[in-house]
């Protein structure tokens, strides 16, 4: 591999990071807030993307779907909480469970909403305009998309930190991963909260939807692919905060791509050998405040 | 599949419907118009032609189709079951004057699954000849199964090599007097290309890329096979994981190598990806030609990447470009019918169903006798939407032509264009 | 205790006769293959049932150990040249079991959703090593023509007789399970899901008794396993798949977790849906929604609820 190369791939590997990290904050939201692993996530993130296909052959606008797809979602996640989440509270094994039951559930109404243009056939969300031309870089041409995905990654990161430690929500939030029952105690209404964390995480996925769908794709199945990679990411960088899910994409991304390149022969297992490494020498995960067990 | 079964039942419900008015008002109105003509007499005797015909007609022919409706390969199942459903309204839902029933299956893309559902044609629904399978590996997990109970199975898409061949101890699966293929085996669709490059258009070295599974693996080997036989090289080769959701850094490995030529299997969701990373990295531009097996360009692809693809020279047994009077009648009825095109899926469950039909007239509608129906389908000869079909009798795999299509894009039209035919191409069959 | 087991071995004698005194039925054939089927999923919910009932462990990748056991199984047998089904069958054992050792090592160190989350990705290693270890497994292919073992002198290739094989196995590992959950070992398990502080103090080495018990199910779903190569006579990298540790989950908490039977009635109902039912029916959908409801409504599941009513 020339320098060149290398470099080309390392970019390849920080844009698909940064979709990564993308994917993976709500999930990692609503566990560190709610102690609950959503996994309905991969669900949410594909019906984000097809949100995202509807508005964008209804207005032609790439934008608007950036906006108006994490808001369904999150409409999605505001009716849900109450619905199923809710009334599990104090049984989490149960509440992940029924993530999957939902999962199952939406994965099969898109398959069947053809009639929305959704269906099972292979679509694709077109890139923005603008953005679907490639620049010159390193002496080859690199894909704007894939700059925009690192810029967008990158000011997403920031946004979410900048809400979590200067905001009153993020206070909220902050003292909620800490003790919910302590809130409670002090007059904070926590069932909102726990609404409008969900909400969030659901309206996250929804933008992860948007954004990654013109690299990765709409079709059967994109649900599970993404909800595979987005555990990895939040296990890999460690469970519930922010920064863990910043450090797990920054490895996973960057690992992943020159996995495939350096050993294609062990391109699919790769990623879950990283994982087990990392837990077997860092059972807490790259930045975790909570262990994962003893 | 609530929502669109519900509706498929409605339509097939109104459809009865109306072939039972019309065939009741036809009876009505020969009644009407007979006696004015010869009096009372004339309509008893209609009456009695009618009874006479309905006698005539054959015990129910029960067919079961195995396809996928859920799960990666949904749309197309659906397409297969919407040319299946065609072609038995055009027949008057009859072939060989027996009543038909279809039963249809999910196999959702499980080996397990769609041998339970096989297993259920064969002991509960006991359907007289089955269909479908679009992913290889059921049709090699049902292969026993058919063939141990003596099941007439047409595969409409499955094409992995194996099923119409002859392999030590039957790994991953061989041939059976009772399966028969309307569809391809991917040497048909990956050996003549190479042969051609290497021939025709005179290419020197080719870099292999392909989807790191069992009929990827194979498309790279026949592809070999064909390119090297007339002294063409292969330099390098590389390989990407199923379903990888990210194409841009093996692309980047193309780019990363000396040699322009590039022959590839991809399908679906997979070909849409490669070809977006192939531009976005600017291989057109830096010389690099993408080839590979039509699946790689066809329709569903197209409809997503549209002039991206241009360039791009592909092989298959069908184009819907393809201009004959059989493919030009296909097409006009299923445009008539849905409002869309056929795809080369539709083309495969439509000569399955063409294939079965011809085997019946020459048996008279006899199912019964299984020796009598292999004989028979192996005599089939038609023309298919696709060109002259028939079936090789030593492997059951077709014979048929092999197509080089380039896509174009004109008038906002990006379409496999046909450039060459490689006449009556035969599977080797070992 | 003797009424009980007077009802289970009749019962037990009712099924395995089931070809016979339903003979002159239409569907006698293919009951018979729906009744094998249930049964070998009906050991593999039971085998995770352990894990999930009564030690609190919320595996979900137990389907790295059913298709390990099938890939054993098959791979054995054509290694060792052999139909011999102490020789599938032991290699499924050891094979799962193996394999339940390596990815329990590392799962059971973690606790609740975070061992649901790492048994999940652990198992997709298994799945995609199964896919692209083609010369071992035959890669997405599948493997095929997997022969139906003999035991010494006794052929289990005919259908008839491979049922009879399937329902003594069931009785077998039933038995077993039976034996396990009522012992001192499964209260102790029993124990450590309900908490585990509290043994650890008492002097378990609950680390011990949780890895003991995963590698114990392991080995139960490689049995499955090999049972499911005999059925199919073929196994795919479906069979380790994400979907198949789904559907054991299902099977388990619909049927109801923590008891005996429930995961059998689980095997029946999840089955039933995915495969028997005319495929019109929107599957998945429904598989979702009975889910959600026995999560939320009927948390013990149909003998839950049986019970309910029974008591009421």
């Amino acid at each position: 591999m020339t320098f060149e190369d290398a470099l080309q791939q390392a970019l390849n590997g920080l844009s698909f990071g940064a979709l990564l990290f993308i994917l993976a904050a709500g999930l990692s939201l609503i566990f560190g807030m709610m102690d609950v692993v959503n996994l309905a996530h991969g669900a949410f993130y594909m019906l984000g993307a097809y949100v995202a296909l509807s508005v964008t052959q209804a207005t032609g606008s790439f934008w608007v779907a950036l906006v108006i797809a994490p808001l369904v979602l999150a409409l999605v996640g505001l009716v849900v909480e109450p619905l199923l989440i809710r009334r599990l509270r104090g049984r989490h094994l149960d509440q992940v469970l029924v993530t999957i039951g939902l999962s199952l559930v939406i994965a099969d109404f898109i398959r069947l909403r053809d009639d929305w243009g959704w269906g099972a056939t292979v679509r694709s969300l077109p890139l923005p305009a603008g953005l679907d031309r490639s620049i010159p870089i390193a002496g080859s041409d690199y894909p704007t998309y894939r700059l925009f995905v690192i810029a967008f990654g990158a000011a997403l990161a920031v946004l979410l930190s900048v809400l979590h430690r200067r905001t009153r929500a993020g206070a909220l939030v902050r003292a909620g991963v800490g003790d919910a029952e302590m809130l409670s105690a002090l007059g904070v209404d926590t069932d909102r909260l726990f609404t409008l964390t969900f909400a969030i995480g659901a309206g996250l996925a929804g933008l992860a939807g948007v954004v990654a769908a013109p690299v990765f794709g709409l079709q059967p199945g994109m649900d599970v692919d993404a909800l595979i990679y987005s555990l990895i990411v939040v296990v890999v960088g460690g469970l519930g905060s922010l920064s863990g899910a910043v450090a797990g994409s920054a490895v996973v991304g960057p690992a992943d791509t020159f996995g495939k390149v350096l050993f294609p022969q062990f391109a699919l297992a790769l990623i879950f050998a990283i994982m087990a490494l990392v837990l077997l020498f860092r059972p807490t995960g790259l930045l975790g405040r909570v262990r994962i067990g003893r | 599949m609530g929502e669109r079964s519900d509706r498929a039942a409605k339509r097939g419900y109104r459809l009865s419907r109306r072939a039972f008015l019309m065939s009741t008002s036809a009876a009505a109105l020969a009644a009407a118009c007979a006696p004015a003509a010869t009096g009372g007499n004339a309509a008893s005797s209609a009456a009695a032609t009618t009874a006479a015909a309905a006698a005539t007609a054959g015990p129910a022919l029960k067919i079961g189709q195995l396809l996928p409706f859920t799960k990666v390969y949904a749309e197309l199942g659906n397409s297969m079951k919407r040319s299946t459903d065609l072609y038995l309204k055009l027949k008057g839902n009859k072939l060989a004057n027996r009543p038909v029933t279809v039963i249809y299956e999910d196999e959702a893309n499980d080996p397990q699954v769609g041998l339970a559902k096989t297993q259920k044609f064969i002991d509960q629904d006991k359907v007289d000849v089955m269909l479908g399978v679009v992913a290889t590996p059921i049709a090699y997990a049902i292969r026993n199964a058919v063939d141990s109970a003596k099941m007439i199975y047409i595969a409409t898409n499955a094409g992995g090599n194996a099923l119409t061949r002859t392999t030590t101890d039957c790994k991953p699966s061989c041939k059976s007097p009772y399966i028969f293929r309307t569809s391809f085996s991917s040497y048909q669709i990956s050996e003549p290309i190479g042969e051609y490059l290497a021939g025709k258009k005179g290419v020197k070295e080719v870099f292999t890329f392909v989807a790191d599974y069992g009929f990827g693996t194979e498309s790279q080997a026949d592809f070999t096979t064909g390119f090297t036989k007339n002294g063409g090289k292969i330099t390098g080769s590389l390989k990407a994981p199923l379903g990888s959701a990210d194409y841009v850094p093996f692309v980047t490995q193309l780019k990363a190598q000396p040699t322009k030529d590039i022959y590839s299997f991809f399908s679906g969701a997979d070909a849409v990806k490669y070809i977006q990373a192939w531009n976005q990295l600017g291989l057109p531009a830096a010389g690099y030609r993408m080839n590979g097996a039509g699946f790689l360009t066809e329709q569903d692809v197209l409809a997503v990447v549209k002039d991206l693809a241009n360039g791009a020279i592909t092989s298959l047994f069908w184009a819907v470009e393809l201009d004959n009077p059989e493919n030009r009648a296909f097409k006009d009825a299923y445009q008539k019918e849905y409002g869309r095109l056929p795809d080369v899926f539709a083309v495969e469950a439509w000569d399955g169903m063409q294939a079965l039909d011809q085997a019946l007239q020459a048996t008279k509608g006899d199912t019964s006798d299984k020796q009598k129906l292999i004989a028979a389908l192996e005599a089939v000869k038609f023309n298919s939407p696709r060109g002259a079909f028939e079936f090789d009798k030593d492997t059951h795999n077709p014979i048929q032509d092999i197509y080089m299509r380039e896509v174009k894009t004109s008038g906002g039209q990006t379409v496999n264009t046909i450039t060459d035919k490689i006449g009556r191409v035969t599977d080797p069959g070992k | 205790m003797l009424v009980r087991a007077t009802i289970v071995f009749v019962a037990w004698a009712a099924l395995v006769t089931f070809p016979q005194w339903s003979g002159s039925w239409e569907s006698s054939r293919f009951a018979a293959g729906v009744i094998r089927q249930v049964l070998i999923f009906a050991i593999f919910a039971s085998s995770l049932n352990l894990l999930v009932g009564y030690a609190g462990l919320p595996s979900l990748g137990h389907a790295a150990f059913f298709g390990g056991g099938a890939y054993a199984a098959a791979i054995a047998a054509q290694r060792l040249g052999t139909d011999q089904l102490v020789v599938s069958l032991g290699a499924a054992v050891a094979g799962g079991a193996l394999l339940a050792l390596v990815i329990g090592f590392l799962a059971v160190r973690a606790l609740g959703v975070f061992f649901l989350m790492l048994t999940l990705a652990l198992a997709q290693m298994v799945f995609a090593i199964a896919f692209q270890a083609t010369d071992l497994t035959g890669g997405s292919n599948g493997f095929s023509s997997v022969h139906r073992p003999v035991l010494f002198g006794l052929d289990f290739a005919a259908a008839s007789d491979l049922y009879v094989l399937v329902c003594v196995v069931f009785l077998f590992v039933g038995l077993l399970l039976w034996r396990v959950t009522t012992s001192s070992y499964g209260r102790a398990l029993v124990g450590v899901r309900e908490n585990e502080r509290r043994m650890r103090a008492l002097g378990y080495d609950t680390r011990a008794l949780k890895l003991s018990a995963f590698v114990f199910a392991g080995a139960l779903a490689g049995v499955a396993g090999a049972l499911s190569s005999y059925e199919f006579r073929f196994v795919s990298p479906n069979d380790v798949a994400l979907g198949t540790s789904v559907a054991g989950f299902v099977m388990v908490l619909i049927g109801g977790a923590g008891t005996l039977v429930g995961p059998i009635l689980g095997a029946a109902v999840v089955l039933l849906i995915e495969r028997v039912l005319p495929s019109e029916l929107p599957a998945q959908s429904v598989l979702g929604i009975v889910f959600i409801g026995f999560v939320v409504f009927a948390r013990q599941g149909i003998v839950g609820a049986v019970r309910r009513v029974v008591r009421a």
